[in-house]
């Protein structure tokens, strides 16, 4: 029931075409500048989305144009009908805009300030895109505001029908009433009783009854009080009609739900103003129920998000609204899919460093008897009355590896024996013995469990979780170098384990390949979290201790016998990156003196030219963590970890 | 380096099209609407003029008739940009005097290449 034009004029095409251009304007002509500019670095992805962006406004352009097209003799006319035909089609495109680019600004940090405004000014852009009055051509746009979504709702504006009941007992009461209202465009039905009408409402529904109060039978007041005790129809306005216009009867039915009071005879004027600032309100009460339910529904994202079931898009509805709500659905949505996508992205690196791990396994051969220590122990010896040695499985600086069975607790643990010149200092052996304590404490996937120190027959062990695996060692070894994909997933666990040891007060020391066990799921542990304490002291004393203590890896710090920290391990963190990506360690040299020279006054050569697939900022990544002074470096773990999400 | 006064009324499209036209060498001078142009155009110095049509104040067409009836003005070429790209557009901005026309969204490379031809005429 439409009161409006059916077409509108060529120059009110022209200047809907305008008004709806000018943003479109805008998101193009940003999208393309900030592309422009855009470093040849892209490590935000911020092109993809840029150019994303370009595409849905030049489609939701086409669309204008297509729908709004300016015809040759000027005489171009557009039926209304086909203008929320229009709106309803751009709102896909806007949703899609928005979807894209709160995301990306939320990933923009504060020191990109240009960025920031140019990508706030795409999304006022995006938000102006589709009115906020969408209801129809002759939605009053005073009320609609918050038309986000209710388009049902909106019909109802001032001129727009919506469906009464007319409850009278006298037939030309009803008539009247009846051809009154279908003038003003309403759809109108009636009742004769009170019974029909009780029948009616709660078939049918209604946006509004008016309700004569005398009736036989079930009178006005008896039916309003039926329809405000029923949850299902409580919310429908009820205007009472009646000649009684006196003062207690108005305050009977107001008190008893009623919205209204009108007097009989009734003033066509006042009959018409109260009609439809009651439809009114309940056109404001439908927005706020749907309102609620649809901040219920964000809520519940959120929650499916913790579960882990929540579907990408299933916001859509409320992200289009362009409200507040609308804004908070698109960020939620837009970071959703974020940390899904480095789900993913996380996923793919850890699937490549299996096959990597696999690869390694295949070629590996079991260890020489060559590789061992003379003084090992044999299988099937039972070792400090408790485990059984089952094989060897390493041997180094420190001492032996093995695998052993702990017969009391009838599981597989790994013992590491240590060499006894390692622990012949008494106040040095109580130093690592407190160290051994605080890495106990250590409980995390990316660690190895150290169970215990002990003693047995003037030997220093320790025990630790068995991992079933290779060392990184190996794998470097076997592959020769490793792809940057399974780097990054070697890096990013690393990262973790030691900004949680680090976080503890443990700092590890002697970061390198041969300590990283790469299990077959690709999970990676560091082992021997405050072994290193040992090896320190020997690097003081003796040229013997600098064996020991792997000097490829060591920072600069630790190789000048200065005070360490935490980024003494991001600096072997870099090392173990570099010689992962490029197969070989940013300085080698013939002896150890000149390795020493080299790590203190030779800048390294970016490992991204040695290996071309390394990108730009994963080089200046490790180039950072490789930097002589430990206040050069990054700051912490959980600093590399941020980077390497960045970056991966 | 050739001066550019760019009458526009929008501030965003004011800000974008002068950024990326200063990125491109140009010397941009912004007038918000047609009467601002105008007095600008008058007072000299610019080598080329892109008008958007619709301004306050005096529209562009009529900025345009204005620029091209003053002695000072009537040599400076006038680009007209317009969103509504209605048919007859084009031709009512050449009969109000413009020398080219141009729609939005703008395709930086297609209107410089209009505004280098105008300039090098």
């Amino acid at each position: 029931m439409s009161a409006g034009r059916p077409t509108l004029t060529p120059e009110e095409v022209s200047e809907l075409r305008h008004e709806l251009r000018t943003p479109i304007n805008h998101i193009v002509g940003y999208a393309e500048m900030l592309l422009e500019d855009l470093p040849d670095a892209d490590a935000a992805g911020r092109r993809g989305a840029l150019e994303e962006t370009l595409v849905l406004a030049r489609g939701a352009l086409d669309l204008i144009n297509h729908k709004l097209a300016a015809g040759a003799s000027g005489a171009t006319q557009v039926a209304t009908g086909e203008l929320s035909t229009l709106y309803e089609s751009l709102r896909e495109p806007q949703a899609r805009i928005l979807n894209v680019v709160a995301p990306l600004l939320a990933s923009v940090s504060g020191n990109e300030p240009e960025l920031v405004a140019d990508l706030r000014r795409i999304l006022t852009a995006a938000e102006k895109l589709v009115p906020l009055d969408v209801g129809g051509a002759d939605a009053d746009p005073g009320t609609a505001e918050e038309a986000g979504t209710a388009a049902a709702a909106s019909d109802e504006a001032d001129s727009g029908p919506a469906r009464i009941l007319v409850v009278d007992d006298v037939e030309a009461n009803r008539d009247l009433l009846r051809r009154r209202l279908e003038r003003e465009g309403h759809v109108v039905e009636c009742a004769e009783n009170g019974q029909r009408a009780l029948e009616a409402i709660r078939a049918r529904g209604y946006d509004l009854v008016l309700l004569d109060v005398m009736m036989p039978e079930i009178d006005g007041y008896q039916v309003l009080g039926y329809l405000k005790d029923d949850p299902a129809t409580r919310d429908i306005p009820v205007i009472m009609i009646s000649a009684a216009d006196d003062m207690p009867n108005i305050v009977r039915c107001i008190e008893r739900g009623a919205e209204d009071f009108l007097p009989k005879p009734f003033d066509p004027v006042l009959l018409r103003a109260r009609i439809n600032a009651s439809l009114e309100k309940k056109r404001l009460r439908d927005h706020e129920v749907e309102y609620l339910r649809q901040v219920d529904r964000v809520i519940k994202a959120a929650s499916a998000v913790e579960k882990g079931n929540y579907a990408a898009g299933a916001l859509a509805d409320v992200a289009a609204r362009a409200d507040q709500l609308g804004k908070l659905a698109r960020v939620f949505d837009g970071m959703v899919a974020q940390v899904r996508a480095r789900e993913e992205r996380l996923h793919e690196q850890v699937r490549d460093l299996k096959s990597e791990i696999e690869a390694a396994r295949r070629a590996a051969r079991p260890p020489e008897a060559a590789d061992l220590d003379f003084a090992s122990l044999p299988a099937g010896e039972r070792f400090a009355e408790r485990y059984e040695i089952i094989e060897v499985v390493g041997a180094g600086g420190m001492g032996m590896v093995y695998r052993a069975r702990d017969l009391e607790l009838d599981e597989d643990v790994a013992i590491k024996t240590l060499r006894p010149e390692l622990v012949s200092d008494a106040a040095l052996t109580d130093r690592f013995k407190t160290e051994i304590r605080l890495a106990r404490k250590i409980s995390h996937r990316n660690v190895v469990r150290t169970h215990d120190l002990g003693e047995w027959k003037g030997v220093y062990f320790l025990t630790m979780e068995f991992v079933e695996g290779i060392t990184l060692r190996e794998l470097i070894d076997s592959r020769g170098q490793i792809g940057v994909s399974s780097t990054l997933a070697i890096a990013a666990q690393l990262a973790e384990s030691l900004e949680v040891a680090h976080e503890r007060g443990v700092v590890h020391r002697d970061i390198k390949p041969q300590n990283l066990l790469l299990d077959a799921d690709a999970v990676l542990k560091v082992m021997d979290f405050g072994v290193a304490r040992l090896a320190e002291r020997s690097s003081t004393r003796t040229e013997a201790g600098l064996i020991i203590g792997t000097p490829a890896y060591m920072s600069p710090e630790q190789l000048l016998a200065e005070p360490t920290d935490a980024r003494s391990d991001l600096y072997s963190v870099g090392v173990v990156m570099y010689e992962c990506l490029t197969g070989t360690l940013p300085f080698q040299a013939n002896s150890t003196i000149s390795l020493i020279g080299k790590v203190l006054n030779v800048e390294p050569s970016p490992p991204n030219v040695i290996n071309l697939e390394v990108s730009p900022a994963l080089s200046i990544l490790i180039l950072e963590l490789l930097a002589k002074k430990p206040e050069e470096r990054l700051g912490s773990a959980r600093e590399l970890r941020e980077r390497l999400a960045q970056i991966g | 380096m050739s001066r550019i006064l760019l009458v526009e009324d929008n501030e965003m499209n004011r800000d974008m099209l002068s950024r990326r036209l200063t990125r491109k060498g140009y010397e941009v001078t912004m007038a918000v609407d047609g009467r601002e142009g105008v007095e600008m155009a008058k007072q000299g110095g610019y080598d080329l003029i892109l008008m958007d049509m619709s301004l306050p104040e005096i529209d562009g067409w009529e900025a345009t008739r204005q620029l091209r009836a003053a002695e000072e003005t009537r040599s400076i070429p006038i680009i007209a940009l317009t969103a509504h790209a209605m048919a007859g557009d084009r031709e009512k901005a050449l009969e109000a005097g413009c020398d080219d026309y141009d729609t939005k969204p703008i395709e930086l490379e297609r209107l410089l290449s209009k505004m280098e031809g105008l300039l090098n005429k």
